[in-house]
């Protein structure tokens, strides 16, 4: 069972309106999500999400409903255009609670992401040695009833 | 739910950095004691000790007694890569959620405009 989506929130004590921009602004996104980052701010515009040691991200906004709902769509891994396939979906949402703001995240769309390669090999890997360890038990296994 | 719990469960069990270390140590090793591994983290025997609890209640990892010693590996049908990597998917989260938190709660100078 591998879950599609992933889903984390937490409350902030500032204002809708403050978490809004530092949400959705370049100059906030390129502090709490990559190093630097460009924001087409509106439905189908195009973003990019720059890392110094990693690359540039790329990635479309898909939903923009100021100061509550904001969604975009990136690819992985760097320099790739998004599509299906190569890219998961983030869904931010915000609604006030007194004073305070919850922000809340769902990244989904896990489960079409095609692996790179190394993520493959890793998987195989482990795989290999799950097999190894059930066949070291067969093999105690069988040692014990021939004792 | 039930089945909701659970994974949140499994989630909060994998989150946590240091158990993602024991986790991979616990791969390379195949089979270990909480010595063993002590020796490969930065963490005292104690700490590893009270992790690989955390592991064993959410079924993560299995422990068996190898004459004096308790020798814990990985259910690997409870964790596979994909597992492990939306974990790490899910601290990412976390942590960029706290940077919003810091940044919103900041009292910086407004920007002008």
């Amino acid at each position: 069972m591998v879950p599609d989506r992933i889903e984390r929130e937490i409350v902030i004590e500032a204002p809708l309106a403050r978490v809004w921009e530092i949400v959705t602004e370049p100059e906030h996104v390129g502090r709490w999500f990559s190093d630097s980052a460009e924001i087409d701010l509106r439905p189908r515009g195009e973003a990019t999400l720059t890392w110094d040691k990693h690359g540039t991200a790329r990635a479309w906004i898909e939903r923009v409903e100021p100061p509550h709902f904001f969604s975009f769509r990136w690819a992985r891994p760097v320099g790739a255009e998004p599509r299906r396939g190569n890219s998961t979906l983030v869904e931010l949402s915000m609604s006030a609670e007194g004073e305070s703001t919850r922000l809340r995240v769902v990244e989904s769309g896990f489960r079409e992401l095609e692996w790179p390669e190394e993520e493959q090999a890793k998987y195989a890997e482990e795989n290999t040695q799950g097999w190894e360890l059930e066949l070291n038990e067969l093999q105690e296994y069988v040692s014990a009833q021939v004792r | 739910m039930r089945a909701r719990d659970e994974t949140d469960e499994l989630w909060a069990a994998v989150a946590d950095p240091t158990r993602q270390r024991l986790l991979d140590a616990l791969l390379a090793h195949g089979e270990a004691t909480a010595t063993e591994l002590a020796g490969d983290l930065p963490v005292t025997r104690q700490a590893v000790a009270k992790h690989l609890a955390v592991l064993d209640r959410v079924g993560l990892v299995e422990s068996r007694r190898h004459g004096r010693e308790v020798r814990y590996r990985i259910r690997p049908e409870r964790l596979d890569a994909a597992t492990r990597r939306l974990a790490r998917v899910a601290a990412n989260w976390d942590e960029r959620l706290a940077k919003i938190k810091r940044l919103a709660e900041s009292s910086g100078p407004k920007r002008p405009g």
